[in-house]
């Protein structure tokens, strides 16, 4: 059968933002692929060196559309440990709260987005439809749906509003209520159970060889492996959760992590509003005068969080002026989204390659930073 | 604590490092020279350091020098090592690490494009990955000027404000 050259994105259902892969298919399978980012290329490292400190708050949750939270956080915690910054406590589990909801939103995304590449088109709807649920409170805590600016430097931008905390828990009460409707439509259904059983399989050496985390990487090498278990931060340390870990990673198994990861979010934000103190401050003063004038002292550090799909860090260098020297990205799914599509997504066919994207938590704008 | 002083001893023990400094409890950062730096990498991957998070460069214009940043992380003590080695400006070239992290092959072609820093050894660094047809400096030197390079690729036009043509409306 002759080779036929297939473009899959930027502009396709299946395909994650403006991202493409380039496919050579035989009939319906791949015989080779490589990605081509480039299409949302908008320079953030470079426009970050040169902005203030305080200026590039309102850059960087642009990096990762889905879940901007994890990128406001290690920016405030890569600032801190230069400037040797004490975060205020009551700030600590603010921003456990705030990371939590963004993981709950960005897996309601991800499961109800599930339903685009194995043609479920029920769950889309029901996905967006709780997350905006989730973005309703954010816009009460933050005044913004999606890009909050809320995590800074020395803690939270300002304090929770009046009885936010029962609304909250009001929301997760649906939610919860919500996880069995969800299991029985999608992790039920004929439809999903065929395309991603034993499909798109991730092993173990390839977990390793390509760098994969979060949860492609529990879900193979059967290990708790979590920035939160593994290096606590905020107050993760606090709290009890488990998460789910096995052997064998199948696209089936990765969307039901996803699912399960969820009852543990709303155990953590149960337990964090239980157990944060009631007042206090929430952020911490950095320095005195204009934030246009503020410095940080001299020095290298790399900070990292577990976002919902891995790990994602900050590499920070400051030369003790008003500006950044240099913020490297370390986006969650660069490793799958690049090396990934090139190596393994070769073998499958043509209309599992958006699984691959899909259960991979690829985001194009993280790699195209 | 204790995982972090062994590793730095047994680090210091079997390499010559030019500078060690701890940022934070759980994070380490070594200075070796580009002769060393591929038994180093061998070496934490074999103890346990299995994952490269990030590579990157920084670069340091007064110096004349590029940076460059290898990030490995050790699932199991949580401890990441950021290894650095700095290269000449006017003579960035390196060797790849792709023979001990995989992984780094794309992060190697980024750092050139971005950079300019060539790296041996992997022929597919040399391909350009998000700038198209890029005919400038590398962009994330620091002596590439982004506002110049716009004026200059994108000249200001004037203002023109009937741009969408009048349409008659026919009753």
């Amino acid at each position: 059968m002759k080779e036929v050259k297939l473009f899959l994105g930027p502009q396709h259902p299946g395909m994650h933002g403006n991202y493409s892969a380039h496919m050579y298919v035989e009939g319906d399978m791949i015989n080779k692929s490589y990605a081509l980012p480039g299409m949302l290329h908008r320079g953030f490292e470079k426009l970050m060196e040169r902005r203030h400190w305080m200026g590039n708050l309102a850059l960087i949750p642009r990096i990762c559309v889905i879940e901007p939270d994890p990128n406001e956080m290690v920016y405030a915690m890569s600032i801190e440990k230069l400037a040797g910054i004490e975060v205020p406590e009551r700030a600590h589990w603010i921003r456990m709260i705030i990371l939590e909801l963004a993981r709950l939103a960005a897996n309601l995304m991800a499961i109800g987005g599930i339903g685009a590449p194995v043609g479920l088109y029920t769950s889309v709807y029901w996905g967006v439809a709780d997350r905006d649920l989730v973005l309703d409170i954010f816009e009460k805590i933050t005044g913004a749906r999606v890009y909050h600016m809320y995590i800074v430097p020395g803690g939270v931008r300002k304090d929770l509003p009046e009885g936010i905390e029962e609304e909250i828990l009001g929301l997760l009460d649906y939610i919860e209520a919500r996880l069995p409707e969800f299991y029985d439509l999608v992790m039920r259904s004929p439809i999903f159970q065929t395309r991603t059983r034993d499909n798109i399989l991730l092993p173990e050496e390839v977990v390793w060889e390509l760098g994969v985390t979060g949860i492609g990487m529990r879900s193979a090498v059967n290990k708790e492996y979590d920035i939160r278990k593994v290096k606590p931060y905020a107050r993760y340390d606090q709290v009890a959760f488990s998460l789910p870990y096995g052997p064998y990673s199948d696209a089936f198994t990765r969307v039901d992590f996803k699912y399960v990861e969820m009852a543990q979010s709303i155990s953590i934000i149960r337990q964090s509003i239980e157990k944060m103190p009631k007042e206090g401050p929430v952020r911490a003063r950095i320095a005195t005068g204009s934030a246009l004038r503020w410095r940080v002292p001299p020095g290298m550090v790399y900070s990292c969080v577990e976002s919902a799909r891995g790990e994602y860090g900050y590499l920070v260098v400051s030369d003790g002026r008003e500006m950044p020297y240099r913020i490297a990205v370390r986006g969650s799914s660069y490793p799958q989204g690049l090396l990934g599509v090139e190596k393994y997504l070769p073998g499958h066919r043509i209309d599992d390659a958006s699984l691959w994207m899909d259960t991979m938590g690829v985001c194009a704008p993280e790699i195209d930073r | 604590m204790n995982s972090m002083n062994k590793l730095v001893e047994e680090l210091k023990g079997r390499f010559t490092l030019l500078e060690v400094l701890l940022p934070d409890q759980q994070q380490l950062i070594v200075d070796i020279d580009q002769m060393h730096l591929h038994a180093l990498l061998s070496h934490l991957k074999a103890t346990g350091f299995r994952q490269l998070s990030l590579l990157t460069a920084v670069d340091w214009i007064e110096e004349n020098t590029f940076q460059l940043v290898y990030i490995v992380f050790n699932w199991d003590t949580g401890i990441h090592v950021l290894v650095r080695t700095k290269l000449p400006r006017d003579k960035a070239v390196f060797r790849t690490i792709t023979g001990i992290y995989p992984g780094a092959q794309y992060y190697e072609r980024d750092v050139h494009e971005f950079f300019g820093v060539a790296f041996e050894g992997n022929v597919m660094s040399f391909k350009p990955l998000f700038l198209e047809l890029w005919d400038e400096l590398p962009p994330m030197r620091k002596d590439f000027d982004p506002e110049a390079y716009s004026r200059e690729k994108f000249p200001e036009r004037p203002y023109v404000p009937q741009f969408v043509p009048k349409v008659e409306v026919v009753e």
